[in-house]
């Protein structure tokens, strides 16, 4: 702790003095967050009104009123769809940064053919969309007689974020000194241990890329759980949150479909604004130097 | 750390190992489920003894659509079939269209599909009854009280062979919505034939007023409008045409039928009366605008009758009509179909139960089927509800039963030959040259890849 | 060199049972994703339809009609152009905010979050929300340009034929360019303070430190961020879908949205899995070309 604070103190005192230049990035910056954020500006407006004025989102903060978000709120069951959510996407993560690492670590290791084959082989499911194999999986589904719960869709997270993960990981790897290993064998070490104290602890930076970037699509797909679960108690917050969509025949209520959006993204941007620092320290800590 | 990843590797191998041992029933499966459609006809014989299980049970149902708040399907029909059979637990969701579609055959494909599902009269969408009952995926309904409550032309709309499938119990119609305050101050009247119409255009676009808001960046919403040209100038001439198109004797190239429908849509773009930004902007923002009183009309079905009466930025009466596509000195026809109904999965386990919450639903006078027509997405043709039509809907509902209507086009074609007619049609619209000719000759070419029988 | 030697290190410390590490991974890939992509090119010679299993066998008649057809050509081209906007608006994006976010400024948590924002909401509502931005006459944008004094009423990007795929391909980066450059960054860490004091000793100005230390450092990052950006770019579907349904006309279908409309619209099962394998290797060879050229620019640089 006391450490994190000195380094925290050190990074103060390195801070830019005010020139024109580093003014004008500042300039340059604002402009730039004013231009990305205006088109959510406009989902937190509408979503702060009454679900029946139904005036054009672009007439900003009419209205300010929560019942959208209680709405959305009691229609989502969101106490329960928030919990679906997070326990099968850190599963998710869990499992995907445990075996992709694992799968990483011969491809890289190893300095053969086959290992070559396996990283374009992972790769090659890199480029294949969901929506273009999902009959056939809801097929293999239905063979291995996989029943319909709340963690299925685990198993397509998980399945679909190996080529990524993989890849990532098998990138990062490469970077991670092989005479460190080489010294740890000449003490004895095995592999098992070699891989779990010395490999992945210096992956760290790869590690949170990967949650960060597989931890965003998982908990935002609505694809798989929409497809594999049947019963709307065990929906997540994304699936809850298409229902406000509307269709051909069902006109979108979109003040909540936004307040539902928010209420979905808001354990994110929460998670995100608090760990930045450490995400962003994880990053820089476990870095490799030279 | 060091168990915990343990137990996420445990976990990841228990999860490979069952499915590896899972695998060797492969076959066994794969036999059965080639074959259902022989099956379920055997099974509908000897299911419907009509006893029920005392068991607790829990029956599932997928619809397409949106919640709102005190939803019918989601929330009210839960809690009434909960009341009728205490043992009986009924499970709903519901997604958008598209989802819908997706989710569907997905599950179909999985063998884990809902007890109920969502359908739609004859080949229209993907989940149309015909293509699902030919894979076998429907249990037969025939001999169900509502089915015969629902009149014929229900019968005839969720009809396989010799079985009907799926339960139709209300119209649902295609017109024009017009802002009844413009039309006053302009000194217009609902006009009757097609020069009426362009000649109402024509005067509120002197005015100073966008006719028609459309938002064809949802290009579906152009059936609204073409399909009601068609029921006047295509089918009250031939009633047949969709028939006959799947034996080859009618063709969406002869002329005079499709032609001159989309000739006709086309003008409406080609004076402006439709506004020319309508390729950017979607069908919500086109409701919407013509509920801020941006324009006069809009094209649109009965089931959006609730958004366009929400309250906008101006107060107007809001009146409802079907598009004259008639010439002048001819009848005119609008355009009224049996909406989506309920069907009932062959593979599910609890069929009986599922047939008993139908009949108790569509019987016309329990309090189930009152809470669904109160919820007012269909017109009732039979039983409580059916003598009092909404004043909006009065016009299409007499034009209907005098037997001046018919269903929406896509009915009665194979999923996909609509939408390669919008797709065409708005590029004509668009400026990329497409002409009328080409886009019949699309969707004949169309319709002939898709339809296999 | 002494590549012999080293080779011969290398089986003692890693040994080929190695391999077992790989195994869990494998298997879930293979059963759940490689195995149902090669069931599609079994399925791409039937007439499945999606639902109904008794199909029959058409040999090579669906990649015959989709030769024969247009939409094949039409979507490859939109695809590409799609996915080259993306890869160069998401990549001079990320890479510059990510320098800039470097250095040491204040306020540097917040810009970060605002801009990793739009990649934290989904899909759709992003759709959802940009198609009020560009909406005509009453838009976000639109209104904008009103208010500068241009003429905003004739903006009309999502339902002009040559504006529509552009349009949509700058959401995508919108909503994209956050995790492009939060891998720059963790690039960027990795880039030794002293070689850039040496940098600068030796005289060089900024432009030079960058283009001489910075890039040649973080050149596998650029590479991965390169290639995953291609594959996004590739792949996409969500803004077809939500923003334009492929419209006006065809002009925004891209392969996938192609494939999803033939599969579950169409309702041709075996046309669209013809589709998907020629997509598959379409990408396929894109991808591999571009690792071959980056990985080759890699060690050049």
């Amino acid at each position: 702790m006391a450490f994190f604070k000195k380094k925290t103190d050190r990074e103060v005192e390195k801070y830019e003095k005010l020139s024109p230049s580093i003014l004008a990035v500042y300039i340059i910056l604002i402009l730039f967050c004013i231009i990305i954020v205006a088109p959510l500006v406009i989902v937190v407006s509408s979503s702060l009104r009454e679900a029946s004025n139904m005036k054009s989102p672009l007439i900003l903060f009419s209205q300010l009123t929560l019942s959208s978000y209680i709405t959305a709120f009691n229609q989502m069951n969101y106490p329960m769809q928030f919990l679906n959510s997070f326990m099968t996407t850190g599963g998710s993560v869990l499992i995907v940064v445990c075996i992709a690492t694992m799968a990483a670590y011969p491809i890289t290791r190893i300095k053969r053919p086959f290992s070559k084959g396996l990283y374009y082989f992972f790769i090659a499911g890199l480029v294949i969309p969901a929506q273009m194999v999902i009959v056939p999986v809801a097929q293999m589904f239905g063979r291995l007689n996989i029943p319909n719960t709340r963690f299925t869709p685990m198993i397509m997270f998980i399945t679909c974020s190996l080529p990524f993960s993989t890849f990532l990981y098998a990138g990062f790897m490469k970077s991670v000194p092989i005479e460190i290993e080489e010294s740890a064998y000449l003490d004895g070490a095995s592999l098992w241990t070699r891989f779990t104290r010395i490999v992945f602890p210096l992956l760290k930076p790869a590690t949170v890329s990967t949650i960060i970037t597989q931890g965003l699509w998982i908990w935002n797909d609505y694809f798989f759980p929409m497809v594999f679960i049947s019963k709307s108690s065990q929906y997540s917050l994304p699936v809850g949150m298409i229902q406000f969509l509307g269709d051909r025949e069902n006109p979108a209520q979109w003040n909540v479909l936004f307040a539902a959006c928010v209420l979905c993204a808001l354990p994110l941007i929460i998670i995100f604004a608090v760990l930045q620092k450490q995400f962003i320290n994880g990053i820089a800590a476990g870095a490799v130097k030279g | 750390m060091k168990l915990k990843k343990i137990g996420a590797l445990v976990l990841a191998g228990t999860m490979i190992l069952s499915s590896l041992t899972a695998c060797s029933q492969k076959t066994a499966e794969e036999s059965s489920s080639g074959d259902a459609a022989t099956t379920t006809t055997e099974e509908a014989t000897t299911s419907s003894d009509g006893t029920l299980t005392t068991d607790n049970i829990t029956i599932t149902m997928m619809y397409s659509g949106t919640a709102t708040e005190n939803d019918f399907e989601t929330q009210v029909l839960p809690k009434l079939v909960q009341e009728a059979f205490p043992n009986i637990t009924l499970e709903v969701t519901k997604l958008p269209d598209d989802q819908y579609y997706t989710a569907l055959k997905t599950k179909l494909a999985s063998g884990e599909a809902p007890d109920i599902i969502l359908l739609q009269p004859k080949y229209a969408g993907a989940n149309s009854i015909i293509s699902l009952a030919q894979a076998g995926y429907l249990e037969p309904l025939t001999e169900l009280k509502a089915v015969e409550l629902g009149g014929e032309a229900a019968r005839e709309s969720y009809r396989y062979g010799n079985d009907v499938y799926g339960i139709g119990s209300g119209a649902t119609m295609l017109g024009t919505y017009y802002n009844k305050d413009m039309f006053e101050a302009n000194g217009l009247s609902v006009p009757t034939n097609w020069d009426e119409f362009l000649n109402c255009c024509q005067v509120l676009q002197d005015a100073g007023i966008q006719p028609i808001v459309m938002g064809d960046k949802d290009m579906y919403v152009m059936q609204f409008g073409l399909y009601q040209i068609a029921a006047n100038q295509v089918y009250a001439d031939n009633a047949a045409f969709d028939d006959q198109l799947r034996t080859g004797e009618t063709k969406f190239t002869d002329e005079g039928t499709w032609d001159k429908v989309l000739e006709m849509y086309k003008t409406l773009y080609d004076k402006g009366y439709i506004q020319n930004s309508s390729l950017g902007i979607g069908a919500q923002q086109a409701i919407q605008k013509f509920v801020d009183g941006e324009a006069a009309m809009t094209f649109d079905g009965s089931f959006n009758a609730a958004a366009i009466q929400a309250s906008g930025t101006v107060e107007f009466e809001r009146g409802y009509f079907p598009l004259p596509g008639n010439d002048a000195g001819e009848d005119l026809y609008a355009s009224v179909a049996i909406g989506g109904g309920p069907g009932i999965y062959s593979g599910s386990k609890h069929i009986d139960e599922a047939k008993a919450i139908l009949e108790l639903w569509f019987d016309g006078e329990s309090d189930i089927w009152k809470a669904y027509v109160d919820a007012g997405n269909i017109v009732a043709t039979y039983g409580y509800g059916s003598d009092q039509v909404n004043p909006l809907f009065q016009t299409f509902v007499d034009l209907y039963n005098e037997g001046k209507s018919f269903y929406w086009c896509n009915q009665g074609w194979p999923a996909g030959t609509e939408s390669e007619m919008e797709a065409l049609f708005s590029e004509a619209i668009g400026g990329q040259g497409t002409t009328v000719s080409d886009i019949v000759e699309g969707m004949q070419l169309k319709f002939q890849e898709l339809y296999t029988e | 060199m002494n590549r012999k030697k080293k080779s011969k290190n290398i089986s003692l410390v890693f040994p080929n049972r190695m391999y077992v590490f790989a195994l869990p991974a494998l298997l879930l890939f293979c059963v759940f994703w490689v195995y149902p992509v090669l069931q599609l090119f079994y399925y791409s010679i039937t007439n499945f339809n999606g639902i109904n299993y008794n199909y029959d066998f058409v040999g090579v008649k669906n990649y015959v009609t989709l030769f024969k057809e247009g939409t094949m050509v039409n979507s490859i081209k939109n695809t590409l152009i799609y996915a080259i906007i993306i890869v160069i608006g998401s990549n001079l994006l990320g890479i510059s905010v990510a320098m800039v976010l470097n250095i040491k400024i204040r306020g540097k948590a917040f810009f970060r979050t605002c801009a990793y924002l739009p990649a934290l909401f989904s899909a759709i509502v992003v759709g959802f929300i940009w198609s009020y931005v560009y909406m005509p006459d009453a838009g976000m944008l639109s209104s904008l340009m009103d208010l500068v004094g241009l003429d905003g009423s004739k903006l009309n990007l999502l339902g002009n034929y040559k504006t529509a795929l552009y349009a949509i391909a700058i959401v995508e980066i919108w909503k994209s360019f956050g995790t492009t450059m939060i891998i720059y960054l963790a690039g960027l860490q990795t880039v030794d303070e002293s070689l850039l004091e040496a940098g600068k000793i030796d005289g060089c100005n900024e432009w030079q430190l960058i283009r001489k230390v910075k890039l040649p450092l973080i050149s596998s990052t650029i590479t991965i961020n390169v290639i995953l950006n291609v594959i996004a770019g590739l792949k996409a579907f969500d803004y077809s879908f939500i923003m334009t349904n492929g419209g006006p006309g065809k002009s925004t279908n891209t392969l996938m949205f192609t494939i999803y409309k033939i599969a579950f619209t169409d309702q041709m099962m075996g046309k669209a899995s013809a589709f998907s394998v020629i997509s598959f290797i379409v990408i396929i060879l894109i991808t591999i070309f571009m690792l071959i050229f980056m990985n080759k620019r890699e060690v050049e640089l």
